[in-house]
């Protein structure tokens, strides 16, 4: 996965945030969202001991994940599934791709999958001569519109119903109208077609059963339903973080991700697919295969910080609490994963160099960790991996080749530290630096705050605090610390008084 | 060939994953031995993990349960009527298929629906499933089923694809109407899960689905509109009598 757009985080930062439209969208849509959210986990008594519950499955699962890995394959063969493994991303595209030209598919129906965008599926089917087609109606839209999702669970929140309009009136040629019911009805005519005709499902995997051998996916529409009964062939994309040991384990599972991802108490429909049909004349596809594929997930098993990562339900409810997402979107992260748990996954999954930036991507407000429905600690992760990036671990190793944060960049941060450090750990030292910063901030200082500097003043700062103001504003040093003021207090009432 | 490179692969992976399980051994030691495990759940075997969650303000009284299962469902925008004839069950459906103004009607082959169908007055085309390619599916109004279980809790209806064959035309059709006996509904999701999942090794049918409610998309500035892909309305009739004998005179459920 090398989906890291050419320019700098910061630079794609700054223009999201000069994007009005998308922010007032964006912090629409996630208000709605939350209050959902909130609403449906405040009528539920038992929520903390869910996660609690599901935390553990998880950490159970992980710690022995080989083992329900291959109990999950044995299962879902012996029901007559075909599973193949998959090491990275043109492993798993190669096998699809193989799979659709096998049978000569050339209209192929797709649900909504994050590990689809993570492999880059639909350019590799494309690239093979099979043309995929988006049926949830958000990633339809960005299809359409020839995007990438900017959320989670609501892959074009980004858009309004006005840029909708404008899309299907172009790109379908109907006539324009932004109700959204006509909207709906439009796509779904559209896509019914599609299904109908089409020769080859490929969906992703919500959770893989060990025990049993089933992969359950869950959604509101009911175009998974549709994809993976209809074509003759259903392709299911899983990553192996997603085995959970136990039929059961679902109920807690259901009942975390419905309010999380989507502010309900119960998606709409779960289907629940073990295997392929019994006979020949029941409903439903002919062939089902199950593609396992790590791309990078194993390596997180190394550490118990990272294996928490591993944990993801990838609900998205993270990012509707996210400060940062809620002011950049999507887009500017420049990954397939956005928001708090795409800035602890991306670096994991390509390597840190390339992702430097992204565990600095956050303000460490510790927001995410709170709604998270399996309590994965995000600040920690991100901790963890700021460290591996300071401290230069193997991963890190070499200058990134977008300059994004260059070694030299480093040693100005460890330079400017180790001064700090010499100041503050000296009394004259540090009362000499405070009585030359106020001599020379004296231009500096407008309306009492040191401010980002007009054209006559700039020369005057240094190029630290120039970065420094040009997004916040620096206190003064006070004209008197308190230790002169105690000084002079003392001077003044001489004789007899006792200081408190 | 395909088989050989999936084959390493499959080694690869598990070793890769040992390999690195193994790796963490020593932290995990130095975490699982710290006194402030915060929110960290200690290592377990499956046996030691506390029980499932379950909603203290589900009874086992059926007629709690079947109240609770149907103010769950008109929350999701779904109907639920409670009948306690069969006959009576007819009329609604009955006036359903006028209200839909339905021609064909595509309805599935579950053993409840033969009596009750045999009651319904009505002019429309009633194409039996045995009959019903999916593409006749796309042109029916209205598709008739029943369910094996239903969840008082989430309001949720459990389709087995053994039991019944009812996957596409509980799908397809615009409208769903779903007829379940009261003693099917169960109170907890987890009850559900072990009744599909059943005591023998096949008992599990291959395609389980879980309905609760109409098809529904907010993909549009969050904004909800039903009958995205699936059916926008969903209309189910619970019957609470023991006219089908579906009870044996200890109260027992006889099949499953």
């Amino acid at each position: 996965m090398n989906r890291l757009q050419s320019e700098p985080f910061h630079t794609r930062a700054r223009a999201a945030l000069g994007n009005e439209q998308q922010r007032g969208a964006l912090r629409k849509a996630i208000a709605s969202i939350k209050e959902r959210q909130l609403k449906v986990v405040a009528r539920m008594d038992d929520w903390e001991q869910l996660r609690e519950r599901a935390r553990s499955i998880k950490d159970e699962t992980l710690r022995r994940l080989d083992y329900y890995l291959e109990e999950f394959a044995t299962k879902a063969e012996r029901a007559g599934a075909k599973i193949h493994w998959a090491r990275d991303a043109i492993e798993a595209c190669s096998i699809i791709c193989r799979i659709a030209q096998e049978r000569d598919a050339r209209s192929v129906v797709k649900s909504k999958s994050m590990a689809s965008e993570e492999i880059k599926l639909n350019a590799a089917l494309t690239a093979a001569g099979v043309e995929p087609v988006e049926t949830d109606l958000g990633e339809w839209i960005i299809q359409l519109a020839g995007e990438t999702p900017s959320h989670i669970s609501v892959p074009a929140i980004h858009k309004t119903k006005a840029q909708v309009a404008d899309l299907f009136a172009a790109k379908l040629g109907i006539e324009r109208t932004d109700d959204i019911a006509a909207l709906t009805n439009t796509a779904r005519n559209t896509l019914r077609r599609r299904f109908a005709a089409a020769d080859l499902g490929i969906s992703g995997v919500n959770f893989g059963i060990a025990e049993t051998g089933t992969i359950l996916i869950l959604e509101n529409e009911g175009n998974i339903r549709l994809t993976t009964s209809l074509p003759k062939t259903h392709i299911a994309l899983m990553g192996i973080e997603k085995v959970i040991p136990q039929l059961d384990d679902l109920d807690v599972m259901l009942k975390l991700i419905a309010p999380s991802g989507a502010g309900q108490r119960m998606t709409t429909y779960q289907s629940l697919i073990t295997g392929t049909k019994k006979r020949r004349c029941d409903e439903g596809p002919e062939e089902v295969h199950i593609v396992l594929f790590d791309n990078g997930r194993t390596q997180m098993l190394a550490h118990p910080v990272t294996r928490q990562t591993l944990a993801c339900l990838r609900c998205g409810a993270c990012l509707n609490v996210c400060p940062v997402y809620q002011q950049i979107g999507g887009h500017a992260y420049g990954s397939v994963y956005p928001g708090p748990i795409g800035a602890v996954i991306t670096p994991q999954l390509i390597g840190l160099s390339k992702a430097s930036h992204l565990p600095f991507a956050s303000s460490l407000c510790g927001a995410c960790a709170e709604v998270c429905p399996v309590k994965i600690d995000i600040p920690e992760l991100l901790l963890h991996l700021r460290a591996e990036i300071a401290e230069g671990s193997p991963n890190s190793a070499g200058a990134d080749a977008r300059g994004e944060k260059t070694p030299s960049r480093w040693g100005k941060e460890r330079l400017a530290f180790r001064l700090w450090a010499r100041v503050m750990s000296n009394r004259l030292l540090y009362e000499w630096s405070v009585r030359v910063a106020r001599a020379l901030q004296r231009k500096l200082v407008r309306d009492g705050q040191i401010r980002k500097p007009d054209r006559t003043a700039a020369g005057m700062m240094p190029p630290l605090m120039m970065a420094w103001t040009a997004q916040r504003d620096l206190r003064p040093v006070a004209r008197q610390t308190f230790r002169e003021q105690w000084r002079d207090e003392l001077k003044k009432s001489k004789g007899g008084a006792r200081h408190k | 060939m395909s088989t050989q490179s999936s084959g390493e692969a499959r080694r690869a992976i598990l070793a890769s994953i040992r390999r690195n399980l193994k790796a963490s051994q020593p932290h995990d030691a130095r975490r699982d031995g710290n006194a402030f495990q915060l929110s960290r759940a200690t290592p377990q075997g499956l046996q030691s993990l506390p029980s499932g969650s379950t909603d203290p303000g589900v009874t086992t009284d059926s007629a709690s349960r079947v109240a609770e299962f149907r103010r769950r469902l008109e929350s999701v925008g779904a109907s639920c009527s409670v009948f306690q004839h069969e006959h009576e069950a007819a009329s609604e459906l009955e006036r359903l298929i006028q209200e839909a103004g339905a021609r064909r009607i595509a309805v599935s082959d579950a053993p409840l629906l033969k009596t009750i169908i045999s009651h319904v007055n009505t002019g429309t085309k009633l194409l039996s499933e045995e009959a019903v390619l999916a593409g006749e599916l796309f042109e029916c109004e209205i598709g008739i089923t029943s369910a094996q279980w239903g969840i008082a809790e989430t309001g949720t209806l459990v389709l087995e694809s053994e039991r019944e064959r009812h996957r596409l035309t509980s799908l397809i059709p615009p409208v769903h109407i779903a007829v379940i006996a009261a003693q099917r509904i169960v109170g907890t999701m987890s009850e559900a899960l072990a009744r599909v999942r059943g005591q023998g090794r096949d008992d599990l049918s291959r395609a389980v689905t879980f309905i609760t409610g109409p098809s529904r998309t907010a993909d549009i500035e969050l904004t909800l509109a039903l009958g995205m892909h699936g059916p926008r309305a969903l209309h189910v009739l619970v019957i609470s009598d023991d006219s089908n004998n579906m009870l044996s005179s200890a109260g027992e459920i006889k099949e499953w």
